[in-house]
């Protein structure tokens, strides 16, 4: 469904390169809930930013659901992240000006689908979410845990293949910070494929695949595999 | 796909900056439609037709201080003398000049002073039988007067029998058309009316009666006197330049002084109104300059404020040519309603100027054209900046600002 085929990316300035990802490979299956940690640094957010084709890479090939993404111009990865992406940001990404059903509307509305239609589809995921009651309300009338669930409800609305999540709950308390995981948990049964970067090893434990990046390049995606065999042994 | 809604109500919810906008856009179609409509009402002022070759007729004074001539028979020498010089076409004597601002003038009525009957202001000039050909200006009824009939005199004991007059003057005494014949009275001194020039404009063209212009064969002359010239197209600078030692050559106990054109006495005239109307274009120029940057400068602002908003745009999916329109609509909402204020205080304004003024009433078509640039204007200003935003990385969402 998402394959990186020796990725690379490389930032240059006038004096320096940095190789933000190198050589990197990753295959994700259709309903797979995938955590990324690794330090600060690492590349986590240049691998998120690259699956989400917010910024191109300099090397290597990424096919999304068949598609090759390096081919595509800037108006065909719009559209295709429109159709196929779902983002959760750290800071939530909310619009100010906008109330929760707006917000929700935006993406929905670059895809051009109909009013009925839309409005059908924010009225479920704010229902899906929590917050059907509070459609009117700014995000700043809300709570942070409750931002990021209308940037949930958001991403959801557009019923996208990928939830790609960027620390999702680094600006929650825990408490708030669980509520999300789980609604994120819930929606993974429910079928989506997520991606989610952390830096919480807590939450990276909860999702059933760990990849760990370091230095641009996938360090040990079966580390979190290998500890349940090794609790499974008995060890 | 255009997001007016959520624009408006986005718009509504932070309206300070948009408000600040739309009064300055009020404010800018208000004045400039005004204002462009006094230039034009100027301009056509400016260049209007006086029936005058202006370019190729010069006036000069002449004092005489020499007492051994009769200065009568000196300017009959005179006018002599400089239809002579090469590159003249004609040349007379003449009591006032024309556009000049400085004349005479008087009402010419249907019957003598002190009977009431129908009058005309009109301005009226002391001229010779060449005075029409010297002054180019068109004869189109009747005939010129006859060097018999100019009288020249030391006093007014005795005046014209006879005058040119312009057709406007003609018009309005005769609106039946009979007029080419008819006596008029100069005060109580009767004149038949032999003549009709086609344009001719006095010495006030801000005058009620600018085309009302009578021609009476009559000279006085005094030791102040002026001359007024005729050339050939292009001929004038090297006669002018030659005329004061013409004119000493032939008797040199006298002062020549004021050579100029007759375009310059215009121009002197019309001083007034040629830097208003320059001080009003360099007004609008800049009110539309400030306008145009404020526009530019509050959308560079709100993009700077919303990076993040724009990036996290482009990450859902819109297109770079999704952040432009939402830019171009956004301002174009502001402009809209700042227009329409804009328009509705042109139009009061416009009515304030006309009654303490005395301008005229102002063309709707000026407001609207002026609502039209100040709109093309405003998206003009926006569009670099909305370019600049639609450039925003999307990559930009998952940073942290």
């Amino acid at each position: 469904m998402l394959t990186m085929n020796n990725i690379s990316k490389v930032y240059q300035t006038d004096m320096v390169q940095t190789h933000a990802l190198r050589d990197f490979n990753l295959q994700v299956e259709e309903g797979e809930f995938i955590a990324v940690t690794g330090p600060s640094g690492s590349g986590k957010t240049t691998f998120l930013n690259i699956a989400g084709m917010l910024e191109p890479f300099s090397e290597g090939q990424y096919m999304l659901d068949g598609i090759d993404v390096g081919k595509l111009n800037d108006n065909q990865r719009a559209d295709l992240r429109n159709q196929k992406i779902g983002f959760i940001f750290q800071g939530f990404n909310l619009i100010p000006d906008l109330n929760l059903y707006e917000n929700i509307e935006v993406p929905l509305r670059y895809r051009g689908i109909k009013a009925a239609e839309r409005k059908r589809r924010i009225e479920q995921c704010l229902e899906q979410v929590g917050l059907a009651s509070r459609a009117k309300h700014l995000p700043q009338q809300l709570s942070g845990g409750q931002q990021q669930r209308v940037a949930i409800a958001r991403a959801l609305a557009g019923e996208p293949r990928f939830l790609l999540a960027d620390e999702p709950t680094g600006n929650l308390d825990s408490l708030m910070a669980r509520q999300v995981m789980e609604l994120l948990e819930q929606i993974n049964r429910d079928g989506a494929t997520i991606i989610m970067v952390t830096h919480d090893p807590e939450l990276a434990r909860r999702a059933p695949r760990n990849i760990q990046v370091v230095d641009g390049q996938l360090a040990d995606f079966t580390l979190y595999q290998g500890t349940q065999n090794l609790k499974a042994a008995g060890v | 796909m255009l997001e007016i809604k959520p624009i408006f109500h986005a718009l509504c919810r932070s309206k300070v900056g948009a408000i600040l906008l739309l009064i300055q856009i009020a404010i800018t179609t208000a004045i400039v439609s005004n204002a462009a409509f006094i230039i034009q009402d100027r301009v056509s002022y400016l260049s209007q037709e006086t029936g005058y070759p202006e370019q190729d007729i010069f006036v000069f004074n002449v004092m005489m201080f020499g007492k051994d001539v009769s200065p009568s028979q000196q300017y009959e020498l005179d006018e002599a003398m400089l239809r002579q010089i090469p590159g003249v076409v004609d040349a007379a004597y003449s009591s006032n000049t024309p556009l000049s601002g400085s004349g005479s003038s008087s009402d010419f009525s249907l019957k003598p002073a002190p009977e009431e009957s129908k009058s005309a202001r009109t301005s009226y000039m002391f001229i010779d039988e060449h005075g029409i050909n010297t002054y180019g200006v068109k004869l189109i009824a009747g005939r010129n007067y006859t060097e018999d009939e100019v009288i020249v005199t030391d006093n007014y004991d005795e005046l014209s029998k006879v005058t040119v007059v312009t057709k406007t003057l003609l018009d309005e005494l005769f609106p039946d058309g009979n007029g080419l014949g008819q006596t008029v009275y100069f005060g109580d001194i009767p004149m038949k009316i032999i003549g009709v020039i086609d344009l001719m404009k006095g010495p006030w063209l801000k005058d009620s009666r600018p085309d009302n212009v009578a021609l009476l064969p009559f000279i006085k002359p005094g030791t102040n006197a002026r001359f007024v010239v005729r050339t050939e197209p292009g001929q004038r600078q090297s006669v002018m330049n030659r005329v004061e030692e013409a004119m000493l050559k032939n008797y040199n106990k006298r002062v020549i002084s004021r050579i100029r054109g007759l375009d310059d006495d215009k121009e002197s005239y019309m001083a007034e109104d040629t830097l208003m109307m320059r001080m009003l274009i360099v007004l609008i120029t800049i009110l539309v300059l400030v306008t145009a940057l404020g526009i530019f400068g509050l959308t560079l602002f709100n993009i700077s404020k919303r990076t993040k908003q724009i990036g996290t745009r482009r990450a859902l999916g819109a297109r770079k040519s999704a952040i432009i329109s939402y830019f171009l609509v956004e301002n174009a909402m502001i402009c809209i309603v700042g227009l329409v204020i804009g328009v509705i205080a042109a139009v009061y304004l416009g009515q304030l100027l006309m009654q303490h003024f005395s301008i005229a009433q102002l063309d709707i078509s000026y407001v609207l054209a002026t609502a039209l640039a100040v709109f093309v204007m405003s998206l003009l200003a926006v569009l670099a900046p909305a370019k600049r935003a639609a450039n925003i990385s999307p990559s930009i969402a998952t940073r942290t600002i």
